[in-house]
């Protein structure tokens, strides 16, 4: 599982690959949490639950992503990992491994404001799935 | 794309130049900047925007117009109130995103002697919040009265003096706000984030008045040549940006029902006069009550930090505070004839002209003053609304300088200590929270901030007043 960054004029984006659907979408995950925040100090001391709905594994990877932000931002935790127990085109099921965030370890690189539909892909090439997403900062 | 060129600062993009169009595009911009626009998407997604249900008058770019997400940053588009649409794309994730400018009593020479021990402090008692958190840990039923009440809420709280809440855009509270359509996250996400500024192209700045241009409105906002000025760029924090995401997320459905199809899924939209539409514009309306209360909180925290350098009886005054990402309903004339319209300005700021109703009673005969910040080496603009801006742009102008280069080509190949000395030896101090917050928003990632000020002057849609230079900056 990779990731690199895509560029934007104002925003950024970026290109995850991965063997399988649910490995893309943990992949994502942690493409958006490493571009919020410094990820080298973080102990896996919790799992947290984290589920999404979505009309298209458009809309569910989107949802899944405005989930994980939410824990960042919203419930202040630091997540090392990702796990996707249950994927399908209408549902996500799965969970963030870390632990509350200390911001004096964990220190911010970019407020993440939200996830957007914008020239948003998921698709398939020879290695496996990848995906493509943009993000408003 | 193909731009037809009006007049030197006005291009169009023809009705049939794509297919769903119901308008045409209107650029406001010279042959330079025409030249910068094309090198991104934006005219683009000023095409995609012409196609929403019910638009009235063109699709409009700014000078400043580069790319965003489904609307471009520097677009405006009303839309008919009885039969048009809303886009919560069309105001995006920082709900009344803004701009609020402060004079100082104080001159350049003296604030420029003390500056770093002035930045210290600063940075200490203005958060940037980029850990999630701020100074003020509000209960539920408090955050629910920052949401209808926005800035008078901070002042009634000791977060101000009366006389600031004059001078914000809608007095710093929208009417028909209501917390029971935004969601818990949202006030998760909110509750703990008042007065702090965020990240980003986010920053607070202390200024001095470098030239004046119109004597009579400078005058009017109690402006001097030397004098020091601080400008504050932030919005509604986490609470706005889950107020945009749990909106878009129901979208899909209901563009289903109301059978509206677009090309771009981040252009989301619904009949205004729908449940979702009515239900989005008063949750809107909270978010940009809690930025208005942010904006606020942050100019209370700012007059603590200068009085501890300088002493009790300093004085800090708003001169105005302005909303650059937002959907308001407002009346204006198309044709001789009355618009009842929701105007999006999406990284556009409203430039009402002397003698409109709603401006408050000091600026009545010069008009709304103008808040345009440029980048962190330039210069930033105050202008005022004029006339034209009514007849063409829905009372609108632009927001900023735009952006020219992404946030990867900024940092390509630079450090952040040499671009702080560069700007130290231009006079120019720099703070940031985040490792990368002074790279990627360098001087060279933005258009010429003058440039896109002349253009939005020389069309007559507003006018010079001053100029700003920084002396002092704080990113997230």
């Amino acid at each position: 599982m990779t990731y690199e960054i895509l560029e934007h004029a104002a925003d950024i984006g970026f290109r995850a690959h991965a063997p399988s659907l649910p490995e893309l979408f943990a992949c994502a995950a942690q493409a958006l949490v490493e571009i919020a925040m410094e990820t080298a100090d973080i102990e896996p001391r919790s799992s947290y639950p984290l589920e999404a709905q979505g009309e298209s594994l458009e809309s569910v990877l989107v949802n899944w992503l405005s989930e994980v932000l939410y824990l960042l931002d919203g419930r202040r935790l630091a997540m090392r990992s990702f796990r996707v127990r249950e994927l399908t085109p209408a549902r996500i099921s799965g969970e963030a491994i870390g632990e509350p965030r200390d911001p004096s370890r964990q220190p911010a690189k970019l407020v993440v404001k939200g996830v957007t539909y914008y020239q948003l892909k998921i698709a398939q090439d020879q290695q496996g799935w990848f995906c493509e997403v943009f993000l408003d900062v | 794309m193909e731009l037809e060129a009006i007049d030197r600062f006005r291009y169009c993009i023809p009705q049939d130049a794509a297919r769903g169009m119901r308008t045409e595009v209107l650029v406001f911009a010279s042959p330079a900047l025409v030249e910068q626009i094309r090198k991104d998407k934006s005219l683009d997604q000023a095409v995609n925007v012409a196609m929403l249900p019910g638009i009235v008058g063109p699709s409009l770019a700014m000078p400043d117009i580069h790319q965003g997400y489904g609307f471009p940053i520097g677009g405006v588009a009303a839309t008919d109130w009885n039969t048009g649409v809303v886009s919560p794309g069309g105001v995006g994730f920082d709900i009344n995103c803004g701009v609020r400018l402060m004079r100082v009593s104080l001159g350049a020479d003296e604030a420029r002697a003390r500056m770093r021990e002035l930045l210290n402090q600063v940075f200490r008692d203005v958060p940037c919040g980029t850990g999630g958190e701020g100074p003020i840990d509000l209960k539920l039923e408090e955050l629910e009265e920052v949401l209808v009440r926005g800035a008078q809420w901070a002042v009634a709280q000791g977060f101000g003096e009366a006389a600031d809440v004059e001078f914000a855009e809608e007095r710093g509270a929208l009417p028909d706000a209501d917390p029971a359509k935004v969601s818990a996250r949202a006030k998760e996400r909110g509750r703990r984030q008042l007065g702090t500024i965020g990240s980003g192209n986010h920053f607070l700045e202390i200024q001095y008045v470098e030239q004046i241009h119109d004597a009579e409105a400078a005058r009017a906002m109690g402006i001097e040549r030397d004098q020091v000025m601080v400008l504050v760029h932030c919005g509604s924090r986490g609470l706005g940006h889950q107020v945009c995401t749990d909106f878009l997320a129901q979208m899909g459905e209901a563009m289903k029902k109301y059978e509206i199809t677009l090309p771009d899924r981040q252009l989301a939209c619904v009949p205004i006069q729908s449940e979702e539409g009515q239900a989005y514009l008063a949750a809107m309306r909270a978010a940009a009550n809690f930025a208005w209360a942010n904006r606020q909180a942050i100019l209370h925290f700012l007059r603590e930090a200068f009085r501890r350098i300088f002493g009790p009886q300093l004085r800090i005054d708003l001169v105005y505070d302005v909303c650059h990402n937002i959907a308001k309903r407002e009346h204006h004339r198309r044709n001789g004839d009355p618009a009842d319209v929701l105007v999006h300005r999406k990284g556009a700021t409203r430039a009402f002209p002397p003698g409109h109703p709603e401006l408050p009673e000091a600026y009545r005969p010069i008009g709304q003053p103008v808040l345009i910040p440029g980048s962190m080496g330039t210069a930033s603009w105050v202008l005022v609304g004029a006339e034209g801006s009514m007849r063409e742009s829905f009372g609108s102008v632009c927001h900023g300088a735009g952006r020219l280069m992404s946030r990867t080509a900024a940092k390509k190949g630079r450090q952040a200590h040499e671009v702080k000395k560069q700007l130290e030896e231009q006079g120019i101090l720099v703070r940031s929270e985040t490792k990368d917050g002074i790279l990627e928003e360098i001087p060279e990632a933005y258009k010429n901030v003058d440039e896109v000020i002349e253009v939005v002057h020389s069309a007559g849609l507003a006018r010079k007043v001053a100029r700003l230079r920084p002396m002092g900056v704080i990113k997230g």
